[in-house]
């Protein structure tokens, strides 16, 4: 049995207070939460450190329903004498606006059955990373990513270190309570190198985890920032043609989150998603499964209740490339007549194929390796999109010149019909834990 | 030990901050703590910061936020090293804590706090407000979102849905240092942004048009109103007519305005000095070579009236003019703050930002743009045979170091033999900052500084910045779009 910190009294006796500041202000609903995090880092630049920061900041949200109106307020500033004359102010201020009967504080039916399950968001070890570890991690990670052949063409190594621990209690004029304490711990290597035509291109690598002895290792952090940058050398831009794109775990994380965002309710009721009206219907390939995870132990997403209260638990999202679930909160689910499911994504759970990333770049034999992403965007009413893209030319079913300087683009709803392969390697540090995926026939723009 | 008494002298008991119990004692005191291991520099950076937002939907204003952030930032300086620590409690004991903490960077014995403060006056006034905005009664703002709503859908029965955002902002800033400077400023903000959603055969589209001043509520007079509807219709009922262009390197003509965010990503982001101390940016070691035509001149400024990215100060303290980043098409200054400036030895250029008393300051970016050229902007479009003209633009990204950077259009059209001919949509433009700066070659006299409310992000932080341009053609760049397999 393990027991879990609890976050203290007296700073839920902040929020509690403020529930009842707000109801005697005239707020017939109310939601405050107090958080507090501290963030600690180290920046080390070139043999020394660079910057050391270390923070505590605190804060006071509200969502207060009045005589039907609605507005939402935060404050840094905790002082007894400031704190009541902002629940006053801002009480005075929600009646200003215009009534929305939509505007309602969740059903307390969906408080119940919070799952009580221990998902490990906070290490018990947390203050156990001294002044002088975090700066003798920084100074290896760059001693490794000096190590590296061809380490002579390093112009620059910045390596960071950091923890944060926050602590967070909600409580509503409705019955829910609400606490949560999660710390997390990151390493980081950044290298900048010097190409022959002038260019210095910089590349960068990381790892951590909810626990310090998650943290990751060092050396390797370091060895692999020199080792993407150096891989960066000598790129170039290919001709425009319509290719296979293998898209690295690391990178993914940015087009999935432009088919998620038209997924939420508000996109859907402001008729700004080219996902509406298309639950049931097929939208990607058979290999498109996802569901929504908040459930996983030590996940960056994950979590026992949403921002508006709601228990968690798992949502399908994509079946097999049918579209099952839209994310909807309480607001936008009553404007829409549809029931809330949760506002927001936690962790994304895929169906994993049983392919490494390398066989799947054998596989594909001729094509693009895409491992990042550099601006572009795309258009959630119609699904059109155009990303500038770096990577590596797949030729004879392997990894070749790095080429830089080219775009994808094209619509959502034919790119994942197009997805062609999965891989079996979720991406850790993220929630939205993609793996490589391959998609056909994408439009690269270049020469 | 008992503290001495205040010493004769200038006293800055009269500011913001002195209802919040800020004055020259603890201000003293902090920095000796801040001082305690030796730090060569130290700075305080004071903020109390208002901000409203209300937010129209469904042909209501029905949802508020207010935000209230006040803190102190410390900030100790060592060479090229910072220690940095902030605290949300104003109190003696607290901002030493925070200090001894941003201490920890330098490890010798205690330096001197100044014994006199000096604050600094005559300041520019580049943003004089009648009232500060947390003193305008919502029932003021709320007519300004019901009027627009309604404008816009009286002007296309395409029109679906209509979101408007208003915000506005008052921060208040006290920097204090160990030189014994002490400097204040009120800093307001406003911003209003209309989007909306049209549907025509079955088709939807959806557009934003923005726009954002360091002003007060005059800033709304009828005219900025007419053309903020005018120009969120217009650019979204273009999207039904509008296609996403073919793939590939060809000639671009931005248009006047907006189209300046070229230049933060191609080269103003590479200017900033910090990544040129670090030897990281592709203009590292480049000052004084020729980057351009002769008829090219870059600025960065922040001391247009009004403008989003003016300040009067630094929020280093120091004083706001014009940096030359490129004159007649030769690389001159980097855009520093006070530690880059010092390894350069130079003077700073109060280039030095931060998003909030939580974040050290970083060289970053004000007002960006090119002084007018030679050129016409109707000799331009008629001089390219097939390409783009831009003109709206989303988001922009750079890498500082390979010098690679993208910018999204929105609107803009096809240019053939000379003539604007399609309307084009959602393509992102991808080139290498000197490579592009070199192929600018030609550059019309319409000079126009946008409006928008552009927001600069660089280290976890965002600030206000302006951008602009005349309109000018790149000889060759490379398009997203779409491409068939050869």
């Amino acid at each position: 049995m393990t027991t879990r910190e609890t976050v203290g009294e007296e700073f839920k006796e902040i929020a509690r207070a403020a529930v009842t500041a707000a109801r005697v202000a005239g707020a017939q609903g109310v939601a405050a939460r107090v958080g507090k995090v501290r963030d600690v880092g180290v920046q080390w630049r070139d043999g020394q450190i660079e910057q050391v920061t270390e923070s505590t900041t605190r804060g006071l949200a509200l969502s207060l329903y009045v005589d039907g109106c609605f507005a939402s307020v935060s404050t840094s500033d905790l002082r007894p004498e400031a704190i009541g004359p902002f629940i006053a102010d801002a009480v005075a201020m929600t009646r200003t606006l215009s009534q929305d009967p939509f505007r309602v504080l969740p059903d307390p039916a969906l408080y119940l059955n919070r799952p009580d399950l221990d998902l490990e968001f906070a290490d018990p070890e947390y203050n156990n990373l001294s002044a002088t570890r975090r700066r003798d991690l920084a100074r290896t990670i760059e001693d490794a990513a000096r190590s590296v052949t061809a380490a002579d063409k390093i112009l620059s190594v910045t390596t960071s270190v950091s923890d944060s621990r926050s602590e967070m209690f909600r409580v509503t004029s409705n019955g829910f309570e609400g606490e949560r304490i999660d710390t997390s711990f990151w390493l980081s290597g950044s290298v900048t190198v010097k190409d022959s035509d002038g260019r210095r291109p910089e590349e960068g690598d990381f790892s951590g985890g909810r626990f310090v002895r998650d943290l990751g290792d060092p050396k390797r952090v370091g060895e692999s920032s020199a080792q993407r940058a150096l891989a960066r050398l000598g790129s170039s831009k290919a001709a425009s043609n319509a290719m296979t794109m293998v898209l690295d775990n690391r990178a993914a994380g940015r087009l999935v989150s432009a088919l998620l965002s038209p997924l939420a309710a508000s996109s859907i009721q402001q008729r700004r998603s080219f996902l509406e009206g298309r639950a049931g219907q097929e939208v990607g390939s058979p290999l498109l499964h996802i569901e929504d995870d908040p459930l996983i132990p030590k996940g960056f997403g994950s979590r026992h209740f949403d921002g508006e209260g709601i228990s968690a638990r798992k949502l399908p999202i994509f079946d097999r490339g049918v579209l099952r679930n839209y994310y909807i909160d309480t607001y936008y689910g009553r404007k829409l007549s549809m029931p809330p499911t949760t506002g927001g994504t936690s962790n994304l759970s895929w169906a994993l194929g049983s392919r490494s990333q390398a066989a799947l770049i054998a596989d594909a034999k001729e094509g693009v390796f895409v491992t990042g992403f550099l601006g572009g965007n795309s258009n959630g009413t119609t699904g059109d999109y155009s990303f500038g893209v770096q990577g590596f030319m797949i030729r004879q079913g392997a990894s070749a010149e790095p080429v830089a300087e080219m775009n994808i683009s094209g619509n959502q709803l034919e790119l994942w019909k197009r997805l062609a392969g999965v891989g079996n390697d979720p991406y850790p540090y993220s929630p939205l834990r993609t793996p490589t995926l391959v998609f056909e026939n994408v439009s690269f723009a270049g020469i | 030990m008992t503290t001495p008494p205040p010493p004769p002298g200038p006293s800055i008991g009269t500011t913001y901050f002195t209802a919040f119990g800020v004055d020259e004692r603890l201000i003293r005191e902090a920095l000796s703590s801040a001082l305690s291991r030796g730090g060569e520099y130290a700075d305080l950076f004071f903020q109390h910061r208002i901000a409203h937002n209300f937010v129209l939907e469904d042909g209501s204003v029905n949802r508020a936020f207010k935000g209230t952030e006040l803190g102190v930032g410390v900030r100790v300086v060592k060479g090229d090293q910072t220690g940095y620590a902030f605290t949300e409690d104003l109190s003696l004991e607290s901002i030493r804590q925070a200090a001894r903490t941003a201490a920890t960077i330098a490890d010798g014995s205690q330096g001197e706090a100044p014994e006199r403060f000096h604050i600094t006056t005559g300041l520019p006034s580049r943003y004089a407000t009648e009232r500060h905005w947390d003193n305008v009664r919502p029932e003021e703002k709320l007519p300004l979102l019901t009027g627009l709503n309604d404008r816009t859908f009286s002007m296309d029965p395409a029109i679906r849905k209509v979101n408007i955002t208003f915000g506005d902002e008052t921060s208040a800033i006290l920097i204090a240092d160990s030189s014994g400077r002490v400097v204040e400023d009120i800093q307001p903000m406003t911003l209003l942004y209309l989007s909306c959603v049209a549907e025509k055969n079955g088709e939807r589209e959806q557009n934003t048009y923005g726009v954002a001043a360091r002003k007060d509520m005059s800033f709304y007079s009828k005219d900025r109103l007419d053309l903020i509807v005018q120009e969120a219709v217009d650019r979204t009922m273009i999207l039904f007519d509008a296609v996403q262009p073919p793939a590939g390197e060809m000639p671009i003509v931005l248009g006047a305005g907006a189209s300046g965010i070229l230049l933060h990503e191609a080269i103003g982001h590479g200017m900033e000095a910090d990544f040129n101390r670090k030897g990281t940016s592709i203009y590292a070691d480049k000052i004084g070579k020729k980057v351009a035509h002769p008829f090219i001149n870059i600025v960065d400024e922040g001391t247009e009236e009004g403008a989003r990215g003016s300040i009067n100060i630094d929020d280093e303290g120091n004083a706001v003019g014009r940096t030359n980043l490129v004159e007649d098409g030769v690389l001159t200054t980097y855009l520093h703050d006070s530690i880059s400036a010092k390894h350069y030895g130079v003077k700073p250029t109060g280039n030095g930002r931060r998003e909030s008393y939580q974040y050290p300051p970083l060289p970053r970016m004000r007002s960006t743009y090119m002084l007018p050229g030679p050129h016409k902007k109707e000799e331009i479009i008629a001089s390219v045979k097939k390409g783009l003209f831009c003109t709206n633009f989303t988001n922009g990204q750079v890498q500082i170091g390979a010098g690679d950077f993208t910018f999204y259009v929105k609107n803009g059209y096809l240019i053939e033999d000379g003539k604007l001919t399609r309307p084009i949509k959602d393509v992102n433009i991808i080139g290498n900052g000197p490579k592009v700066l070199e192929r600018i070659d030609m550059v019309a006299d319409d000079l126009t500084i946008d409006q928008g409310g552009w927001t600069c992000g660089k280290d976890g932080q965002s600030v206000p910045v302006s951008q602009g341009i005349p309109t000018v053609r790149v000889s060759s760049i490379t398009v997203g779009g779409r491409s068939e397999r050869s």
